[in-house]
């Protein structure tokens, strides 16, 4: 994963985030992302983004396990090994319904969170670049990404002027890799590049 | 909608004092930081004292047999599966807190969700342990799963509610577990963040995840705790309805009644709140965590004790009015002659005050706002709702179809006592621990609901209190 | 913006109700002049007009209780919410209030029915323990006769009933007072919630635990269920739901409740969804403990309805249509949020839900006298009678609650949460 050079701007008050976040996307400066210490409602919407599947794929694991257990004991009972267990039909519906049950939402929590920590990018051992250490504190920081046309004095004059308590350059690596948080960063592109050089 | 922070001042406010984001953070994480209190080590060595009593009491049951407990002809499960159902009742609050009054939008829940997740966590823990060691030869246990096995496609019954109770409670274990933990993923981000130690930073690095806090994330964050609601909702129901099903199917008077599974679920959710009632005030207090954890939570959670004891009581005279109307002999008998009456007399009255009787007096305001209380009486329902399933089980049992069986007064043994006190051990030694290493409040969900329902915050909403509903209007809608 | 506070009853409901109303009552005429309702008993009258007695009670009992608890949920609606502090409702609850109060007039006429039927008529296929002969030869309704009794019965209706009227005018007394009242006056409030617990206790005494075993669960009565209450209290409270949602829409499509938004529409929604999942627990969990234990005093009861060993019961349709539209419709259609949004589709299943409810009351009265009469299927002809009489109580209900909605502001402006609920948010 490529590094980049941003503009980060750290605000402290959802009042002066929102207009913040609308001019700066008037502005056609690029966000590159918000991070927040706690969900901010509404936020999505004004940065522009999509709302999640997430929930639509929770639907197909659920039915997945439903139907998962339901042939599967079906299966058991009437082709496999049937049995005359208390003189039960081979077929016992209602005996079924707490297993399909519970395997449906099996199914649908388990996948639904490896879904959700797949998309984050979520695991342990997992690092990333953090443009500031207190994101998860009470600042909400937001990245502005400096290219070719954009001029990064420009950006921080603007982030000031949008009510900014803290305006700084920084370079960031933008993916994830393995690390450990104790230990100082190494990306291995970085490690490739000076061994190239 | 609208961005207008509004909460009405007839709500008391969930997090007292003048509080920024950052001293949310301080507040919370701050005990996390500090060494271990002196009181801190005292009751955590009593635990794992306790613990290994547990274990020295599963030895040996495991090596000389379950004749080591005092189970005897008739009373085939005694103090085993009481305890069982005892602690899988107790580790309903949490999900119940989290889930059922997140969709029924009670704001307070967010002081308490954190530790009452992981408490139902390791109660759920706990209640595993009985049946499993219950079993005997338990290094045979392997075979309630179903799997294609040596001994022919013989697969396991799927029609028993035993069975039923090993996926009911390993799907509710798994479930709650990720709730928990994708909830605390933020947090533990916080801690990571403000670690001077390496030990610490290593440790949070690996816990949370690499949680960064995008925007993006948090979308998705919110849908999965929302989903994972909606499914806990129906899961927690279904967890004690199953472990009822395990009695209500048999044709045990006493046992078999339709009632069983929502009085059950009430009866879990009553245990289960009064549980979250001792350990958060003594969390409070020695956590210095009073300004999330207020009285007004406290007198919240009293109210749902209050509700579901009385459900509770709605179902006891329900049982028993059907006993005697459903002019059947032998139902009759049991619960005229053997469980209101009887040796095991006493203990039906005990269930009865503890559970019924006593928590009415939480329709007293005063009583509801006192902490010395309110721990005496989560104590006192405890008790209560132990003796219940002890006089579901016990009572049930001791007197059976065949009068020359029937049985010797039952006690149980120190090894049964053991295993029980054991499980104690086990269940405060992981509080010990969650609550030294790991938030015990969710932060990022105090910071949410910081500036609505804030102390601070809510004494400058006096202008929005005194607008008329047409100003009003016209303000929420210039928020847009 | 002025909102529309005062509620103008549209011609086209008043026209609506009348009709209804005249459904019912010349259904109810029609069954006075050929049913023989006062016939029937012993000696005298046998087969057809037996039968007629039976059918015309049976009508009456199963319209006159459904929708008296339909409506009585509304007021359990308020009564929970406002002990649970919820903010979000108070910017509709003027509905509820208005619907609950139509208890004030069914309330009565589903007394006169029940004890026309146990005191004045002399049919006893419904309820087999007010005949006296019958009881003395039968140990189990003898042994039960201190709770099955027509003193008792009487005394325990006519209080419940009294005591719901009673604690419903009341909160709507303060709720009102409170409109007229200064604004920074929460006592109102405060007494609501304190109307409320006691009318909850009530409630809990009542519908959830006596009154369904004495009103239907003794038409069988031989049969038991510690579940049937809770069951019963399930499936008035989701159609109780269902029917305030539908007057919200409608008065939303009128152009009042401009503070009512799709986020409202959304948090009822979810409770018709939710509570029909919760009626179905109870159904499956009563069902499934009857059928695994397999005891014939228990069973009977289910194959009295959908049979055994192969032979179908008369209702056996019913019973299955009863799952169908109270569970799977509800699940699949009401589960994705968009369409707890959407106001056509709440509607539809609004109204599916209480028409589901409505059934499933039929499959609970119905097939017990229908066997003690020896009728072997379901007679089309009762359900049309019934549903005939139903038209009958739904016009009476759409009347009353309209004129209950003009009697009152439809913004509980003073309301120390309407604030919260104008911009409550899902």
């Amino acid at each position: 994963m490529p590094v980049k050079k941003f503009v980060v701007g750290c605000f402290d008050d959802e009042k002066t985030l929102f207009p913040a976040v609308k001019n700066t996307r008037k502005a056609g400066y690029k966000i590159h992302d918000l991070y927040t210490p706690f969900p901010i409602h509404g936020l999505d919407k004004a940065m522009g983004l999509r709302d999640t599947s997430l929930h639509t794929a929770g639907f197909i694991y659920a039915i997945t396990g439903t139907t998962t257990a339901l042939t599967f004991m079906s299966w058991v009972f009437t082709k496999d090994w049937p049995l005359n267990i208390g003189g039960k039909p081979h077929l016992p519906l209602p005996a079924f319904i707490p297993i399909v049950f519970e395997l449906t939402v099996l199914c649908a929590a388990v996948g639904m969170v490896l879904t959700f920590c797949y998309l984050c990018q979520l695991a342990p051992f997992v690092k990333k670049d953090h443009f500031h250490l207190r994101a998860t504190d009470d600042l909400m920081v937001m990245p502005i990404e400096i290219t070719d046309k954009t001029n990064a004095d420009e950006v921080k004059a603007f982030l000031q002027n949008a009510g900014a308590v803290e305006v700084f350059e920084k370079e960031a690596e933008t993916g994830w890799w393995i690390g450990r948080y104790d230990r100082d960063r190494k990306v291995f592109e970085k490690e490739e590049k000076t061994v190239i050089a | 909608m609208s961005l207008l922070k509004y909460e009405s001042q007839v709500r008391e406010p969930l997090v007292d004092g003048n509080k920024t984001y950052h001293q949310v953070t301080e507040d919370i994480c701050g005990p996390v930081e500090a060494a271990p209190s002196r009181l801190w080590w005292i009751g955590f060595i009593i635990s794992v004292a306790l613990l290994l009593f547990g274990v020295v009491s599963i030895y040996k049951e495991v090596v000389y047999g379950t004749g080591m407990w005092n189970l005897n002809k008739t009373i085939g499960w005694g103090w085993d599966i009481t305890n069982f159902v005892w602690w899988v009742g107790i580790g309903h609050a949490g999900t119940l807190i989290s889930a059922i009054l997140l969709l029924f939008r009670q704001g307070w829940r967010t002081g308490v969700n954190r530790a009452a997740e992981a408490m139902t966590i390791f109660a759920v823990m706990c209640a595993g342990q009985f049946p499993v060691w219950h079993m005997g030869r338990v290094w045979m246990a392997f075979f309630v799963f179903p799997y294609p096995n040596t001994r022919g496609p013989l697969w396991v019954n799927f029609n028993s509610p035993l069975l039923w109770d090993v996926f009911a409670i390993s799907t509710y274990f798994t479930v709650s577990l990720l709730f928990w933990y994708s909830g605390l993923i933020p947090d533990l981000a916080t801690l990571r963040d403000r670690a001077k130690k390496k030990w610490a930073k290593a440790f949070y690095g690996v816990t949370s995840f690499g949680w960064t806090g995008s925007t993006k994330h948090w979308q998705r964050h919110e849908s999965l705790s929302l989903v994972l609601a909606g499914l806990s909702t129906p899961l927690v129901l279904s967890v004690h309805t199953i472990v009822s099903f395990d009695f209500a199917t048999s044709v045990i008077p006493g046992w078999h009644t339709t009632i069983f599974p929502p009085y059950f679920v009430a009866g879990a959710i009553f245990s289960g709140f009064a549980m979250v009632q001792t350990l958060m005030l003594v969390t409070r207090k020695v956590m210095n965590l009073e300004d999330y954890i207020t009285i007004s939570h406290i007198e919240n959670m009293n109210k749902v004790i209050v509700l579901t004891g009385s459900i509770v009581g709605c179902a006891y005279l329900t049982e028993l009015f059907m006993a005697w109307y459903g002019a059947s002999k032998y139902e009759y008998d049991i619960f005229f002659k053997y469980r209101i009456a009887g040796p095991y007399g006493w203990s039906y009255w005990l269930m009865m005050t503890c559970n019924v009787i006593t928590p009415q007096l939480f329709w007293v305001k005063k009583l509801r706002r006192n902490i010395a209380f309110t721990f005496l009486m989560s104590v006192v329902v405890n008790i209560g709702m132990w003796f219940e399933r002890f006089v579901i089980i016990v009572s049930s049992l001791y007197r059976d179809y065949l009068p020359s069986s029937w049985s010797v007064y039952y006690r149980p043994s120190i090894w049964e006592v053991g295993f029980y006190l054991g499980s104690f051990g086990l269940f405060f030694t992981c509080y010990f621990l969650f609550s030294k290493y790991f938030p015990v409040i969710a932060i990022a969900e105090i910071k949410h609901i910081l500036k609505k329902s804030g102390e601070s915050f809510k004494e400058a909403m006096d202008p929005l209190e005194e607008q008329s509903v047409d100003e009003f209007v016209h303000q929420a809608h210039a928020h847009h | 913006m002025v909102l529309k506070e005062q509620f103008e009853i549209p011609g086209g409901l008043k026209k609506w109700s009348y009709a209804l109303m005249a459904v019912g009552v010349l259904t109810l005429i029609l069954g006075v002049v050929y049913l023989h309702p006062f016939s029937g008993g012993h000696g005298e009258a046998h087969g057809a007009e037996a039968y007629g007695a039976t059918k015309f009670w049976m009508a009456l009992m199963h319209n006159s209780i459904f929708w008296l608890l339909v409506t009585a949920a509304s007021f359990f609606f308020i009564s929970a919410t406002t002990l649970a502090q919820g903010g979000w409702q108070v910017a509709f609850r003027r509905v509820p209030e208005a619907i609950s109060g139509s208890i004030n007039i069914l309330g009565p006429i589903t007394l006169v029915i029940l004890l026309g039927y146990v005191w004045l008529s002399p049919d006893h296929h419904i309820y087999h323990w007010k005949d006296v002969e019958h009881v003395k030869h039968d140990a189990k309704l003898t042994w039960k006769a201190g709770f099955l009794n027509p003193t008792f019965y009487t005394v325990l209706s006519i209080a419940a009933v009294g005591l719901w009227i009673w604690f419903r005018n009341w909160y709507r007394k303060n709720s009102i007072a409170e409109d007229l009242a200064g604004k920074a006056d929460h006592s109102f409030y405060w007494k609501s919630l304190a109307i409320s617990a006691a009318f909850l206790v009530t409630y809990g005494l009542t519908v959830m635990s006596t009154l369904p075993w004495m009103w239907l669960m003794s038409i069988d009565a031989h049969w038991f269920s510690t579940m049937y209450s809770w069951y019963t209290f399930a499936s008035s409270w989701v159609s109780g739901i269902s029917l305030m949602m539908l007057f919200v829409v409608f008065l939303k499509n009128k152009g009042y409740l401009e503070l009512v938004s799709e986020e409202h529409i959304h948090d009822i929604g979810k409770f018709m969804f939710a509570f029909s999942v919760f009626w179905t627990y109870l159904w499956f969990s009563q069902y499934m403990l009857i059928w695994y234990s397999n005891q014939p005093e228990e069973t009977e009861y289910f194959i009295d309805r959908i049979g055994a060993g192969g032979h179908g019961g008369p209702f056996k349709a019913i019973f299955l249509l009863n799952l169908i539209i109270n569970f799977l419709a509800p699940l699949l259609i009401l589960m994705r949020r968009g369409s707890k949004r959407n106001y056509t589709v709440v509607t539809l299943m609004a109204v599916i839900i209480i028409f589901g409810h409505w059934l499933d009351f039929y499959q609970m009265i119905t097939p017990g006298p229908l066997k003690e009469l020896g009728q072997e299927s379901n007679s089309l002809s009762h359900f049309l009678y019934s549903l005939g009489i139903s038209a009958g109580f739904l016009g009476l209900v759409i009347f009353l609650t309209a004129k209950y909605l003009t009697k009152a502001s439809l913004l509980p402006k003073n309301h120390p949460l309407i604030k919260e609920s104008i911009i409550h948010h899902t």
